[in-house]
């Protein structure tokens, strides 16, 4: 049972709930199951997905760690070393550069270095993204970082329905999964909705196409997802039709859905808020020049942040950031090459 | 603590805890200490006549803390050594054991196959060196980041407790990786939850280039424990039973639930940092305090201890004279039979392991799933 069970079945429920949902789930059924994170127990969290959880499955399954993010996700290796099942939080998805050493090079590489002797079950999660003026260090999308880590799933769900179908999925998952919540999308009310009462699972590494069209694929992940589809409404407005995909999960990437969507439109845009030069929206533009070169009808084009750090001021901020303006006038240029 | 097999003779004093080993247990950790330092004279011999690539990380000079400490615990321990402790993962669940390979951690041919990059390292030599380990044989297997495996110890630790086990959990470290953030981070996190964690410092006086008074303010760096509230204890890491009653009060004090500790064995690296930085070590570090940190051989301590408590007599102790002098002086007469046909067993072995198929390295990045 989850501890909003309270809730009326029919409330449409927001992202935070759902990754809450996930987590207790799992921890109620999986007794072999840890979580460890800064301030997730007595306090239930600094945004609150942990909420209720301490008291519910004890302290002891529920660590309030000291501020020592090395510690933790090395603690989190040890734990699955001994059978264990580890969800780590971190406070800011930012702050996950202070263990990056045990992420990369002890977690990441275990299941290789022995030869598949050991699994590392762990899931790493915290809020990330910009637009919210959350300054330098709480508006990070370092999953570039990551991605060119080998032995590290990454995924990003943009939905209240994703976010606990996978994050249940992550925490099944033999393999470290970092998940890159937004924190913009954790209690926005546009997007709630209504989760099946039944138990749902959402494999890692399925793409979902968000709106069809047929004359540009937008290729994109996290609060993107929505300044691209309020891009494509644009352009439909202007007589182009836009197909937006959510990828959802970025290690495994669903190749076989963007392949597919640009065999249709024969044009591709990839947007992320993360900096542009080594960031995934180039790895993506690069897989499509390999997949499917043949079928584009203009170079495959990327709608990136600035390589800078996030400002704070707002102007700042979205002059650095991708917009809904730019996303409809680079589609514009490429539907027009 | 190890079963007493002899009743010790009632003192005012309390008995150290090696003196409550049995002759024959006395005998045995001088063998340990045979048996590791074959092992590095034998692999440096190899390397030297071209038989052999990758760096040699020496622990002569420095085989007592890990004959000592390895004596003091369970099979049902879990260990993580470095890469100055090869002879730690054949030494593992050894004691008692000689000769009954199914109830030790790793097989001496296992660790050669490993030194030698052979199919038959029990990483299939996809890391070097030090960097394997045994989920089984519970030794954790360490990267390159010096101080990384203390917060894999903690977590480790953490879960056996939960689980209600009683393993204690011992990292080793050169009193260098000590600077690491996350040796603090580690600490402090299993000093917070009294986790079994005893972390063995093998304060060798030099990180690579760099001597100790450069990398701590500290004249006995067991005090830095004072700051986590957790024992620390300062070892002769030349004296195996010195190292060993220390181990014994840190394995005491961990099972019991009463938390980590640090036990600082103080020693000397008797070369380079590996064989590659062996020319240059000769010339960064005065002749002087090489000459003296490497006078006090631990197989002559051993030795003389074993005189002294009459367990052994001078012509014994003369028989096999492996102690004080380098490897190229030193001859497969100077170690017992049985020492040198252990190490044998596992080169022969070692030599004869295939390479691994070049595909796997591109295999187990992630385990598969369905």
């Amino acid at each position: 049972m989850s501890v909003t069970a309270d809730a009326p079945a029919t409330l449409k429920k927001n992202y935070l709930t759902a990754l809450k949902e996930a987590i207790d789930e799992e921890m109620t059924q999986n007794p072999n199951m840890i979580c460890i994170g800064e301030d997730i127990g007595i306090l239930g969290g600094a945004f609150g997905v942990t909420e209720g959880l301490q008291a519910k499955h004890g302290a002891s399954r529920v660590i309030d760690a000291p501020i020592s993010e090395a510690a933790i996700c090395g603690s989190a290796v040890g734990m699955a070393l001994a059978g264990k099942t580890v969800m780590v939080e971190m406070q800011f998805i930012d702050f996950i550069s202070c263990g990056f050493d045990q992420i990369v090079n002890m977690m990441a590489t275990y299941h290789y270095r022995t030869a598949g002797e050991v699994s590392m079950p762990i899931v790493l999660r915290g809020p990330a993204g910009a637009y919210s003026g959350g300054a330098l260090y709480h508006s990070q999308m370092n999953e570039a970082w990551f991605l060119n880590s080998p032995g590290i799933k990454v995924i990003c769900p943009s939905t209240p329905y994703d976010a606990k179908g996978l994050m249940k999925a992550a925490l099944r998952d033999p393999n470290p999964v970092l998940v890159y919540e937004i924190k913009n999308l954790y209690r926005m009310r546009d997007i709630e909705e209504e989760l099946p009462e039944e138990e749902y699972i959402i494999p890692l590494g399925k793409a979902k196409i968000r709106r069809e069209g047929t004359d540009i694929t937008l290729v994109t992940y996290g609060q993107n997802v929505y300044h691209c589809l309020d891009a494509a409404q644009k352009l439909a407005d202007q007589g182009v039709s836009a197909e937006v995909i959510d990828l959802r999960s970025l290690n495994p990437l669903d190749e076989e859905t963007i392949v597919n969507s640009v065999k249709k439109t024969n044009r591709v845009l990839v947007v992320n808020e993360a900096p542009r030069t080594c960031g995934f929206a180039g790895e993506i533009v690069a897989r499509v020049n390999e997949l499917c070169f043949e079928h584009l009808d203009a170079p495959a084009l990327r709608l990136t942040r600035m390589d800078t750090p996030v400002p704070w001021a707002k102007p700042l901020e979205l002059h650095v950031l991708p917009s809904v303006d730019q996303i409809v006038e680079t589609s514009l240029k490429i539907v027009r090459f | 603590m190890p079963a007493q097999k002899s009743a010790p003779p009632k003192t005012a004093s309390p008995a150290r805890p090696s003196d409550l080993l049995t002759k024959e247990e006395h005998l045995e950790l001088l063998k340990h200490l045979y048996l590791a330092r074959y092992f590095d004279v034998r692999l440096i011999k190899e390397k030297r006549r071209g038989r052999l690539t990758g760096t040699l990380y020496s622990s002569h000079n420095q085989e007592a803390i890990l004959a000592g400490t390895l004596y003091a615990l369970k099979s049902t321990d879990w260990i993580s050594p470095i890469h100055r402790d090869m002879p730690a993962f054949f030494m593992k669940d050894l004691r008692g054991k000689w000769g009954q390979d199914d109830r030790i951690a790793m097989t001496v041919e296992e660790v050669c196959s490993q030194v030698w990059g052979r199919s038959g390292s029990p990483g299939r030599a996809r890391d070097n060196w030090s960097h394997i380990g045994s989920k089984s044989g519970h030794i954790i297997h360490s990267t390159s980041m010096l101080a990384g495996t203390i917060p894999v110890a903690a977590g480790l630790a953490y879960a056996n407790k939960l689980d209600g086990g009683d393993a204690v959990v011992v990292t080793y470290n050169g009193e260098g990786s000590t600077a690491q953030g996350v040796f603090h981070e580690a600490i402090n996190f299993a000093a917070v939850h009294k986790l079994p964690v005893i972390t063995i410092i093998e304060n060798n006086q030099w990180a690579y280039g760099t001597p100790t008074h450069l990398e701590y303010p500290l004249e006995d760096f067991a005090r830095r424990a004072d700051g986590y509230g957790i024992p620390g204890w300062v070892a002769d890491g030349q004296d195996v039973f010195d190292v060993y009653d220390k181990m014994v009060a840190a394995v005491e004090y961990a099972r019991t639930g009463a938390g980590p500790s640090i036990i600082e064995c103080k020693t000397f690296r008797a070369y380079g940092h590996g064989d590659h930085d062996d020319d240059r070590a000769a010339r960064y570090r005065p002749t002087d305090d090489v000459n003296k940190g490497r006078e006090r051989d631990p197989i002559a301590v051993c030795k003389r201890i074993l005189v002294e408590k009459g367990m052994m007599t001078q012509a014994e102790a003369a028989q096999y004279a492996a102690e004080g002098k380098g490897a190229p002086q030193t001859k497969d007469e100077d170690f017992p039979p049985e020492v040198v046909e252990y190490l044998k067993r596992g080169v022969e072995y070692a030599i004869k392991s295939p390479l691994p198929d070049a595909a796997e390295g591109a295999m187990w990045v992630f385990r598969e799933t369905n």
